[in-house]
């Protein structure tokens, strides 16, 4: 159970700069293997000693050697998991503290199933790819197709006109816009659940679509950077430029507000977050909406759920918030 | 799979302008894979390395651009965040702050732009960064040094060599080609040019 703890609070393990479920199931898969499972680095020379070997080690070794932990993690869980009934998460934290216990109590009142992503900094993403596309296949809601893709356009453009050179974005954009043509009647019948699930799993699909969500964020953001820069002043006392660099585009980046709210306000796609942690101020399950303002609506402030809940749908993406980690929401 | 159509359109992208960027990409000695490249960029100015031509190795894997391209200088520099032994490189955006965003025409800009902005405090190599900062004359001098000595001596002498053969009048393409074959003697280049 100790491994939950550390998965749930990977705060406490490091505040900055981590990237979710990297940082503590690594440390735990090193800790419970020899470290030599992992070496896959040059062959070590004959009659040197392993301090020596050390000097040999180069960038593309330490990323084969991430990419061998990350491997290992990745038979513990997929990149996006099965539906799971909501009560699954108590068992995670049986011994763990009687708030979370109560919380997730109240949380099952509401909420019928809970869908894992993989903890790889990629899960806000991975979890909005999958909510969304799995909504559009169940509604089969031509209009807001429509509206998505005129949305993505603008995207586009957006990076067109920030200097992006175009080869560097356009296969995500076409490969999302595939899956979206997929999940909504491309296919007939052959193209269900399962193969939403197993596209997902695969990372030639599902981290080009994360990849794509990335481009569309970081492009929000550069465009309207006079509205972010002091959000990300006060988070990260840095540039709206490096903040895109070094939280948004490379993957494996962990997001927050910043990056919700601009995948929200740039697709056009209201997103529900359901917060899930050990704080005792007050014993409810809060959650916020992010709703995104309407692109003539853009010069004015936005300010999230407040001032528009009553003019705006339910969202239909819903995100479980856990300190470091997101996974799908599924509503009774 | 490596996404072989767009390491072709970043080849052609980077060689457009590389007159004005001091930047290009090549296949690794004229070879056929993809995966295997070569680039190049100028020493910037008002800098020791000002006038030199610094080659480097560039390995792609099979999930580029979603992995950062392995690069390394073949070009022997003298630079705190350059291995002075191998040539192996410290820099963010080769390692978790890669981003398919990125391109090889990117990362080789940020090259040039380290070695206009040593960063001593976060090196590769502890001897040239302690150097840099305890001794900063010194430093610049054994730069310059390895610079005239490493970047210019090869490069200056081809495009001479490529020059003089042309006033011969043989086309460049041919020139640098034949250059290129005999390992850049020029008289075994003549020679090959004129059997044809």
């Amino acid at each position: 159970m100790v491994k939950n703890l550390v998965y749930f609070f990977p705060h406490l393990r490091s505040m900055q700069n981590s990237r979710e479920g990297e940082s503590p199931a690594a440390e735990l898969a090193l800790e419970n293997k020899p470290i030599t499972e992992y070496m896959v680095g040059p062959a070590p020379l004959e009659g040197t000693n392993f301090d020596e070997d050390w000097a040999c080690y180069r960038d593309d070794d330490v990323i084969r050697q991430q990419d061998a932990i990350q491997a290992v993690e990745a038979e513990k869980i997929p990149l996006v998991g099965d539906k799971e009934h909501i009560l699954a998460l108590a068992e995670e934290f049986q011994s763990g503290s009687p708030v979370i216990q109560s919380k997730i109590k109240l949380l099952s009142e509401k909420y019928s199933n809970l869908r894992r992503t993989r903890g790889d900094g990629n899960c806000f993403f991975r979890g909005f790819m999958f909510s969304y596309l799995e909504h559009i296949l169940d509604s089969q809601d031509g209009s807001e197709v429509d509206r998505i893709q005129s949305s993505i356009v603008q995207c586009k453009k957006a990076l067109q006109d920030l200097g992006y050179a175009e080869f560097t974005f356009e296969d995500f954009f076409m490969l999302f816009i595939e899956q979206l043509q997929c999940v909504f009647n491309g296919h007939g019948d052959s193209y269900g659940h399962d193969e939403l699930l197993k596209r997902s799993q695969d990372p030639s699909v599902s981290n080009y679509v994360v990849m794509f969500l990335r481009f569309v964020t970081t492009g929000e953001i550069r465009r309207r950077s006079d509205f972010y820069e002091p959000f990300i002043l006060g988070i990260s006392d840095s540039s709206v430029d490096q903040f895109c660099k070094t939280a948004v585009e490379p993957m494996g980046a962990e997001s927050d507000q910043v990056q919700i709210i601009a995948l929200s306000d740039a697709l056009g796609v209201p997103i529900r977050v359901v917060y899930l942690d050990g704080s005792t101020t007050s014993l409810e399950v809060n959650h916020h909406d992010f709703i995104p303002t309407l692109q003539d609506e853009k010069t004015q402030s936005n300010e999230g759920s407040e001032s528009k809940i009553n003019q705006s749908p339910e969202p239909f993406v819903t995100l479980l918030y856990r300190p470091g980690h997101y996974d799908i929401l599924y509503a009774k | 799979m490596l996404d072989a159509a767009r390491v072709q359109k970043e080849l052609v992208e980077c060689n457009k302008d590389c007159h004005i960027s001091g930047i290009s990409v090549d296949l690794h000695r004229d070879g056929s894979s993809l995966y295997h490249l070569t680039g190049t960029i100028s020493g910037p100015l008002d800098t020791p390395y000002e006038g030199g031509a610094f080659e480097i190795d560039i390995v792609l894997s099979e999930s580029y651009p979603f992995q950062p391209p392995k690069m390394q200088f073949k070009t022997k520099v003298w630079h705190p965040n350059i291995s002075s032994q191998n040539g192996a490189i410290c820099l963010d955006i080769l390692k978790d702050q890669w981003s398919p965003a990125l391109t090889l025409k990117t990362a080789l800009l940020s090259l040039q732009a380290l070695l206009s902005a040593p960063a001593p405090n976060d090196p590769q190599d502890a001897v040239v960064a302690k150097q840099c900062l305890n001794d900063h004359t010194t430093f610049v001098a054994t730069a310059r040094y390895w610079t005239e000595a490493f970047a210019m001596r090869t490069t200056v002498g081809t495009e001479e060599k490529v020059k003089k053969l042309m006033e011969m009048g043989f086309p460049e393409n041919l020139v640098r080609s034949a250059l290129e074959n005999v390992k850049g003697d020029e008289n075994m280049a003549l020679e090959k040019l004129c059997s044809g």
